[in-house]
Formats: structure tokens, sequence, C-alpha cells
């Protein structure tokens, strides 16, 4: 007895309803990416040598690297000299409160659904809000300063708290991890930055939403979130892109740190826009999300991928700790001619390690959506256990779901266990769901959202809602 | 011979192999010459590749190799020990590659069981050469292609039952310089045809022989095959094994792998389920030690609607043994209707021993029940405490629930004699004496 | 009410249902009986919709209108309620979530506004009561892990929630023990009224004790082969179906 039937009556427009633009003046550097390029972005952002220093580092290792090609996904690769890596909103000045924001820009917010007002207030949620590169409003800070939780942008972080910057950026995605956190590395631009101090529990969510608005521009946020000691976080994240008829490039890094008996929860409804029905435009999504977890610390990644038309993303946990858990729970659908190559990883290292990994995949259109996976049982990891279970889900007969997982068990203690199905929507659920007077669009709506719900239940409340409404939107007319 | 410029060695040898016997040999010499281009071009595979990421040849490639050996000597008695002696059955013997036609019983009439080069069905050969395999082919395949000259030939035509087993015997002796020997198999079941065939890699004393085996199935609308490998080679023995299977409509093929020797194992099993309503079963047990290495891949590609595949592999690996499993089930479009179901379970009884296990599902088609499950675990400590509770032996124990983990593998087994003498050969690696009844 | 003439359906070649007749009118309830492949399960299924079943003859109405070109939910927002003998489970989708949406979407097809929470609420409530159904019931994946019984009661309390005018119950006796029959009994005789219909497809009699039928109809190979009271469901008790079968043949 939920909002749920409520969401998806209100579901009634197929088309994207994110796809509007932003008329907002922006301050942008010239399309191409060198060194001078690098140097500009990080004399605009006022960073200290040792920031500028990293980045070009990471263009040096990101120069001689090629652009992988190993995940189940074709699309024409960027060309990455045809990209504006710095546009961001141009600002009278700097905002004292949220209130003097441009009112353009707060009409997008609330396009969006997100109010940064009161009525978050009393949801409880922070905002931080990245359109295009760069950060523009982070509302509840001094709320969360009292408790000592920084949470701002990571522009902001480096001027305000370098030492904690500097300390933790990169060590959980090296430069040179791969080929877009390298990219990322070297040009990131702005993102979100939270740390939870010993032993807090964070009393709200903390939310960022990312949106692209530029046209030809690439959106490279990095993230970094450090849990120390005993402490708790729930995190947010949301995407979204304006209708464009070319491809928007998108390459984040996300770190997160968790120290001892810390615990961090981070959410995703990805719903960058996914191209037209034709498979015209959209956004490809490269993203590297990493955890690390010290002992008996727990990492939970929960994504609800709808949108992009290329997906290539695997939320992983590094078990260090002995005890520490990782989980992985994700519902990603692809249709028309979106594609999706996502899973997770989970490298136990420490002993008694647990993870958990559930994967739902739903596939319609054309489209074609892989979960890959990796399960890692170092040697010295006694007792590690984890349970994988990856479910498909096929609507129609042009589409393509495939499962790749990678087990790698190194210690006799271990107890792997890993299960997957594909199957396709039942004709005798749709046909008892039709005695009982109800359509096949919204028949398809209700088995696809119980079909997620062990995932979608990991989400905040009003995140799941929003992802309910997105499942439905995304397979709409899927089904003839 | 320097571990880095092993490979390429072995390379230019095989090619020189090639060149010198070209004029020998089996028939399809164009073909031949395509292949050994492609081993040209491509050479040998190494861990960046995708299906050898857990398996690395470069130990075996590093050898200096003899590619023919023609002194080899086995009689009756020595191969009692590695054949069903109760079953009557038909022979077919090769010794270091070379058929031995004192011990095989060589047959021709409704069906053949002979060798690739001792029949008279050359339009047999011609027409099924080759059929089952893709057009571009793994590097080894290629390797033999280019260079297989004799091996096992089993032709049944159409309706015929062949009334007994089939024994081929691939026996390796009398080696004084390291052997690579390409051996090539060809089974071929018109309509309706049945057949049972056993096959076994024996090497009779301590030299190092390194088999790169093909053997090719074609099972015609409503044929029967049961294909049972038993893969208990000495040590320092490796084998690469490579099974195409071509299956028609309604037929059904079950192919068995049973694998506790050698020292170096790589099972290529391939299904290609062209007809509709046909049904393809593959299981295995794998039960390793000391400086072991079994590596399985299979492949069953459903082209067609309404078929069927089993697979379920288990796997026991002791002491440092290495065990990899790659099993790819694709359902291309339209092949709705299909049910495809895979296992993989496995034990590993230390810390030194590993798996690496990668079960993978392509569906194009949507109306379909496709499924996988895969476990990696220990004995369960409970089932153990009973069994000791009531006066087993902690050994003993193990080796009971270690025997009934792969139990389910052995029940569908069609040759009676040939279950037993498995779970002899479990027994004995297990080191228990159980009588093993279950 | 429902008025179904000379109605024959099949699969592919194979022609189950060989010429229906049936009249049903408000207020009255009807039996079907018939061993087991008479058909009986085939023509609930025509009657509600599913698309399995091809319709190669005769017509059947519903309050006047030919139903059989409809999809099968707006059959079910006519108020046509099939109670399933194997209902179907769906995974993690709440009994709640589903009334309410099958609710509202036949609410929706009248031109009415969605039922409030709270009046949704109170009326499950009410009905969960009339069925004997306990709390954290309503938040179970639908029919998953359901027991037999479970499942069947949830068939009938779908149904008290949605007040259907014609209520075709197939073969919900089988699978019930006696506390649990005389529950769906109970509240199936509770929900009858002049205004709506019931037809009742058993195997056997027993049923028949909790719910009395007005006029029991006897199926066998595709045809009601002999009408009458619900003292011909006590004879059908007693001889077995032998009797009639023969007479049939004879025909």
């Amino acid at each position: 007895m939920t909002e749920e039937d409520k969401i998806l009556e209100e579901v009634t427009a197929a088309e994207y309803k994110y796809g509007f633009t932003t008329d907002i003046e922006s301050d942008k550097i010239p399309k191409g990416l060198n060194e001078d390029v690098i140097r500009i972005i990080s004399q605009k952002k006022n960073e200290p040598e040792w920031l500028l220093e990293y980045r070009l580092k990471a263009f040096r290792s990101w120069e001689k690297m090629e652009e992988p090609d190993w995940a189940n996904i074709n699309y024409e690769k960027p060309n990455y000299q045809d990209i504006i890596y710095y546009a961001a909103p141009k600002q009278k000045k700097k905002l004292e409160s949220l209130d003097d924001l441009d009112p353009e820009m707060k009409k997008t917010f609330d396009k969006l659904g997100i109010s940064l007002d009161e009525q978050k207030r009393l949801a409880g949620v922070a905002v931080d809000f990245v359109m295009d590169s760069v950060s523009v409003a982070t509302s509840f800070k001094d709320n969360l300063a009292d408790l000592g939780i920084i949470f701002c942008s990571i522009s902001e972080a480096v001027q305000e708290h370098p030492e904690l910057v500097k300390k933790y950026i990169g060590t959980v995605v090296p430069t040179s991890d791969n080929f877009f956190s390298a990219l990322n590395s070297a040009v990131f631009t702005d993102g979100s930055f939270c740390y939870i101090p010993k032993g807090v529990k964070c009393p709200m969510e903390l939310s960022t939403y990312f949106r692209i608005n530029e046209a030809g521009t690439g959106q490279f946020e990095r993230t970094l979130l450090i849990a120390d000691k005993g402490s708790y976080v729930s995190y947010l994240e949301g995407c979204t892109a304006p209708m464009r008829d070319e491809n928007q490039l998108h390459a984040a890094v996300v770190e997160l740190i968790a120290m001892d008996d810390a615990e961090i929860k981070y959410s995703t409804v990805q719903n960058w826009y996914p191209g037209d029905a034709e498979g015209k435009g959209g956004v490809f999504n490269f993203v590297t999300k990493r955890g690390i977890c010290h002992d008996r610390a727990k990492i939970s990644w929960t994504q609800v991928e709808t949108g992009s038309a290329v997906t290539w993303k695997y939320p992983s946990c590094i078990l260090k700790g002995d005890d520490s858990i990782g989980e992985f729970y994700s519902v990603a659908v692809t249709n028309n001619y979106q594609q999706a190559d996502t899973g997770t990883k989970m490298i136990h290292l420490g002993k008694n390690s647990k993870s958990t990994i559930i994967s739902k995949g739903i596939c319609a259109g054309k489209s074609e959506g892989s979960y890959r996976g990796l399960v890692k049982i170092m040697k010295g990891a006694e007792n590690a256990r984890n349970f994988s279970q990856c479910d498909s889900l096929l609507m129609g007969d042009k589409c393509g779901s495939h499962t790749f997982p990678y087990i790698e068990v190194k210690n006799k203690s271990a107890k792997v266990e890993h299960e997957a199905t594909t199957s396709k929507i039942g004709e005798d659920q749709i046909f008892y769901c039709n005695q009982r007077g109800i359509g096949t669009e919204e028949a398809i709506a209700l088995i696809v959202n119980g079909y997620c719900k062990d995932v979608l239940n990991q989400l905040p409340m009003e995140f799941a809602v929003e992802a309910q409404k997105l499942l439905a939107i995304s397979l709409e007319g899927s089904v003839g | 011979m320097d571990y880095q410029r092993g490979g390429p060695v072995l390379k230019e040898q095989l090619i020189q192999v090639f060149k010198d016997s070209a004029k020998n040999g089996l028939p399809f010499k164009a073909v031949r010459e395509k292949y050994i281009q492609q081993f040209d071009t491509d050479g040998f595979p190494t861990v960046k590749d995708e299906e050898w990421k857990y398996t690395n040849l470069l130990p075996l490639t590093k050898k200096d190799y003899a590619f023919e050996n023609t002194d080899g000597i086995i009689n009756k008695e020595q191969l009692e020990e590695f054949i069903l002696n109760d079953t009557d059955s038909y022979y077919l013997v090769f010794v270091n590659g070379v058929l031995s036609k004192e011990l095989s019983t060589i047959t021709e009439g409704a069906f053949v069981v002979g060798s690739l080069k001792h029949n008279n069905r050359q339009d047999i050969l011609e027409k099924y050469w080759n059929s089952c395999l893709p057009q571009k082919t793994d590097t080894l395949v290629a390797i033999n292609n280019a260079l297989a000259q004799e091996g096992a030939f089993v032709y049944v035509s159409k309706n015929v039952v062949v009334d007994k087993p089939v024994q081929v015997i691939y026996a390796s002796s009398n080696v004084q310089q390291d052997l690579f020997l390409q051996t090539r198999a060809l089974i071929v079941l018109e309509e309706n045809a049945q057949v049972q065939i056993t096959e076994r890699h024996q090497n009779f004393d301590d030299s190092f022989v390194f088999t790169n085996a093909v053997t090719e199935i074609v099972a015609d609308a409503n044929a029967i095959v049961d294909f049972y490998k038993i893969q208990n080679n000495t040590l320092n023995c490796s084998l690469i094994d490579n099974t195409w299977v071509k299956q028609a409509k309604t037929s059904n093929c079950t192919i068995d792998t049973f694998s506790f020797g050698g020292k170096f194992t790589r099972n290529n099993l391939n299904f290609c389920l062209t007809g509709e309503h046909a049904e393809s079963n593959m299981n295995g047990i794998t039960l390793i030690g000391k400086d072991q290495l079994v590596d399985h891949h299979t492949f069953v590609d459903h082209a067609v609607p309404n078929c069927n595949s089993n697979e379920l592999y288990k796997g026991i690996f002791d002491a440092n043994a290495k065990g990899i499993f790659n099993g790819k089930v694709m359902v291309r479009p339209d092949a709705q209707k299909t049910n495809a179901f895979q296992a993989n379970n496995n034990l590993l009884m230390t810390d030194n021993a590993s798996i690496d296990t990668k079960p993978q599902l392509e569906i194009y088609a949507d109306d379909v029940a496709c499924s996988h499950g895969c476990t990696i675990g220990q004995l369960d400590e409970n089932a153990l405490f009973y069994l000791r509770s009531r006066g087993i032996a902690k050994k003993e124990a193990q080796a009971m629930l270690m025997y009934a983990f792969a139990n389910d593998v052995l029940e569908n087994i069609k040759i009676p004699e040939l279950k037993n003498k498995l779970n002899r050969i479990i027994a004995k690696k297990l080191g228990v004496q159980l009588d093993i009844e279950l | 009410m429902l008025s179904i003439k000379d109605l024959k359906a099949g699969v592919e070649e194979s022609q189950i249902l060989k010429g229906i007749n049936l009249e049903v009118k408000p207020g009255e309830v009807h039996a079907i009986m018939g061993p087991n492949g008479s058909g009986k399960s085939t023509l609930s299924s025509v009657i509600a919709g599913r698309e399995d079943y091809e319709v190669k003859g005769g017509s059947i109405s519903f309050e006047g209108d030919d139903i059989l070109e409809l999809d099968p939910e707006e059959r079910a927002h006519k108020g046509i309620f099939l109670s399933f003998q194997y209902p179907i489970e769906i995974p993690g989708v709440s009994v709640s979530n589903f009334i309410k949406t099958s609710l509202n979407e036949s609410r929706k097809a009248q031109g009415l506004e969605p039922m409030p929470a709270g009046d949704l609420l109170k009326m499950m409530r009410e009905k969960m009561e009339l069925f004997e159904i306990k709390k954290g019931y309503l938040s179970r994946s639908l029919n998953q892990g359901f027991s037999g019984g479970e499942k069947k009661r949830n068939e009938i309390f779908q149904m008290a929630m949605l007040e259907p005018k014609l209520a075709i119950l197939d073969e919900t006796d089988s699978g019930l023990d006696i506390d649990a029959l005389r529950i769906v009994a109970n509240g199936v005789n509770k929900l009858r009224s002049d205004d709506n219909a019931t037809i009742v497809i058993t195997h056997y009699q027993r049923l028949l004790d909790y719910i009395i039928p007005d006029f029991v109809h006897v199926l066998y190979d595709g045809r009601i082969v002999k009408s009458g009271t619900k003292e011909l469901a006590h004879e059908l008790e007693e001889k077995g179906y032998d009797w009639i079968i023969k007479e049939a043949d004879q025909c």
C-alpha cells in the first residue's frame, strides 16, 4: 500500500521527460585535450600545484592507453579532441544562499523534480547539484557542518580541505586504472566531496544530481566519499541529460573509503538520455566506481540504470578488511538501441569478508544487456562468502541478454554461489493480470517492478519512487 | 631451449613437419594448407587471449618434441588394466598415433569401426571431414587439421545400432624424446543410428607425451551417441582435446568427460544444434591433485528452436591443483523455446588449489528458459560430523561425501562396467578402500 | 446476464467445446460438473478471453453485448471474474498492490476516480475478516509460496474486493481442506445477491453442499449433456458419471 500504483498511473508519456535544455550562459573553453587545456582547467579552478601534477600524470598515462573493447558493446568511439572539457554555468557572483540562484537554473531544478527548498529540507535530504562540469549549489551545508560532516563540491574541498583530498584521491581508483578513469583524473572539473567524521551517523540522505546541459560537452565528475571509523552515510546520485542528437560523453570516477566499522550506502538512479527510438544520440556512460572496505566496514552499491545509449559501469568493492561486507544491487533496463555492460567486482582480501550480488537485467526492443562480474577470493581471505544472483528478463525477440560472471577462488574455505536465469515475462502472468482488469502495459510494469523488488527495496524511499517511474517509462511500448 | 623462444621454435618445427609430410597423410591438401597458414599467422594462444586467460600453454610449447615415433609396442596383457574387459566390445588401438592392427577389431559392413587411414569409405570421409568445424578455428585445431594423419573412424549407416561399445585407446610407449601427437577422430551417425564409444589416452612408460586431439561427431536425425572420455593418463602427459559435435533434428548426444590423470588437460567441447528437438548432454567429473590442471571449455550453440541442452560438471581439487571451467551457452535469434541448463559445482580441498570459473549465457531469443548455477565450497561439516559420529573414519567419511558429491554425474552412464571402473578409479584417487556401491 | 449459444472452441485442430448453450440470469448459481477432460476449464478460459483458445463458432454475450472480440481486461472491466484453477505466481508484486491496481483499473474503465487509499484499506480489512485472512498477508508476493488453500482463498478474496457481476469459480474446491472450503463457501454465499451470478465449476459434489446451486449442468465431451437442479449433483455423487456418459453416448 505505497505510492507504487499512483506512480504507474502518473506515467503517461513515454518520451524522455528530462530532455530539456536550460538556457544559461556558460563559460567554456575550446574543444580538445592537451596539457595546456589541463593547465587551464586547473588554473580556472585555482588548484594547488600537486593537483595539477596529479592531472598531468594521469593525462600522460591516458595518452599511452587504448580505449577498452572487451565489453559487449558497440559504439563509435568518441573523438576525444572534439569534446569541450570545461563548461561552467556562468554565475554573476558567488552564491550566498540558494535564493540567489539563477532563475533559469532554479527552473531546471524544478523540472527535475528536485526542489532545493523547504520540501527537501523536510524530507531531510542534502543536495549537491552538478550541472555540466561544475557544482552549482549545495544545500543544507551548515546543518551538516555542526556534526563535522563536510559535504561540498570537490572544487571547494580542494580549496578548503586540501589535506583530505590529497590524502585520499586516487587511492581507490589509481590514475592509471583504466582508460576512462585516467581521462577523468586528467580533466575532472567538479563533483562531490563528502567526509563523515569518526562515529558520526549522518542524519540525512546526501544527494547529488548530475546534469549535462551544454551541447558537445563531456561530463567528468569526480566523487570522493570518506566514511571515517564507525560512521554511516547514505548517499544518492541522480543523473539526467537533455535530448541531443549527438552522443555526449560522461566519464565519472567515484571513490569510496569505508574505514573500520564504517558503512556507506551509495545509490544511483541513472537516467542519462538514452537516445531516440532509432538509436540516435544519447549519453555514453563510462564510469569507474570503486570502494574500499576496511575492517568490519560495509559498502552497499545500489543502482537503477535506465538511461544512456551505452553504459560501461562496474561499481566494485575491495574487501580489504576482515569481516568486511560488500553489496551490489542492480537493475539495468535497456530498450530500443541501448547497450549496457554492467556488473561488479568483489575482491575478497579480508578474512570472513562477505559479498552479495543481486543483478536484474531487463532487455527490450533491439537492446543488448550484459552482466559482467568478477568474484575473486584471494588466498588469505579465510571463510569468504559470496552469493550472486543474476537474472535477465527478455521482452521481444530482437534484444540480447548476456551473463559473463568470472569467479576466481584461491582459498579452500571460501563459499561461492552463483545463479543466473534468463526468461521472458510469462504469458500466463499477463493473462492473470488481464483477467483482473489490468491492461497489458500496466501488467508489464507491475511484473517488472515485482521482479526488481529486491533491488528497489534497497533504495531510500524517495529514490525508489523515482526509480519505479523510470522503469515504467523506459519499457513503455516495448511489448506489442 | 630458452623460455621465451619456446613457442616460436615449436611453431617453426611444426610448419617444417607440414612441409615434409605434405604428400603423405590424409587427403584434403588444400584445406590443410589453409590451416597451416592460419597457424603461421596466429601462432600459439597466450594468456592474453580471453579463451586462454587462466591456462598458460607456454610450459608445453617450450619443449623440444619429436612428432612421430614408430617404435611403440603394446601387448594385449598390458592393455587389460586400461580397458573394459568384461564388456564385449570393438577395439581401436593406436600406439604412438599408429593403428595397431593386432589389437584392433576392424569392422566394415553396415557400420565401420576402423581408422582414418585404413578404411574403404573415403566417400564418407570426404563428405564429413571438417563438417563440424566453424570457418575460423582455434589455433590448436588448425594445427591438428594441418598435421593429423590417423585416428579413429566410426561410421554407422541409417537405422543401424552398433551392437556393442567401441573402445578407442590412444596408447604411447617406448618414447625416447618428448612426443607431440596429433590425433584425429571422425564419428558419423546417419539417421536413426546408435553407438556407444569410450575413449582413453594412455602412456605406458615415463616419457612426456603431449596430445592435441580433434574429434568430430556428426549425428543425423534421430541418431543417438554416447561418448565417454576417460582421462586418467600418467602425470607427465598433457592433452588438448577438441571435440566438435553437430546434431540434426531429434538427435541425442551425450559426452561425459572424466578427468583424473594427466598433468595438463584442456577440453574444448563444442555442440552445434542444427535441427529442432535435438538434445545435448555434457557431464564431467574432475578429480585432481598435485601439479595437475584441468580446463573445461564448453560451448553449446543453440541455432534452432526447441532444443535442450544440459550440462553438469563437478570438480574436486586437492593439493595445488588448478581447475578452470568456462561454459558458454549461446541462444541465437529465432532459437525460441530453448531450454539450456548448466551447473558447475566445485570443492576445494586445500588452500593451494584454485578454481576459476566463468559460466556464460549469451541469449538473443526471448522465449527461452536458460539458467546456470555455480558453486564453490567445501564438504558439509555437519554431514562429515554425522558420518564420523556413526563410526566412519574421517578420511572415509570425506571420501564418501566427495563420492556423493560427484555421484549424480556417474548415474547416467549406460555401460555398467564403465561405471564400476570409474567408481574404482575414484576410490583409488580418494585414497580409500571403499565399497562404493552407494 | 450471460448467454452462450452453440459455442465451439478449441486449440489448433482439436475441438474441445462442441456446441455449448448456457443461460445465466442475475441472482442465479449454476454448477458445471463433468469428468476430467470434458472441457470445463476450457469453457471458463474462453469466457474470460484466454487467447490460447480459438473460438470457432457460436456466441457469448454478456448483458446483451457480444464479448468475443473483447480483450480479457475489457471483459474484467465489465464485471467478469475468473477464479483460476491454478492461480499464477508473480514474484515481488504484493497482494495489496495487485488488488489496488486491479480495482483502480476497473474503476478507470468505468470513468471513476481511483479509490481513496483509506477506503481501500478499510474495504480490504473487512473482506479479510470475511475470509479469515491473517494480517501480514497483504504484503506477501502474489501467490508466491502460498499453499494451495491460500491461493484459492486469495482468489476469492480478490473476487470480494472486485465485486464482479459474474464470478466463475474454476475448481475452487480442489486442494482445499474442509475448513478452508467452508470459509471460501461462506464468503461466496455472503457475496451472493440478486444482481450477481456465479458459475461453479467442479468435479465433486462436495462444494455444492456449501454453495447451493440453482442449476446443475453436466459437461461431457464438449457438450452439456444433462441439466437439472441440485438433486442432479447428488445423483452424480452416488452413481458417478458413467450412467450419464452412457446416456450421452447412446444419443
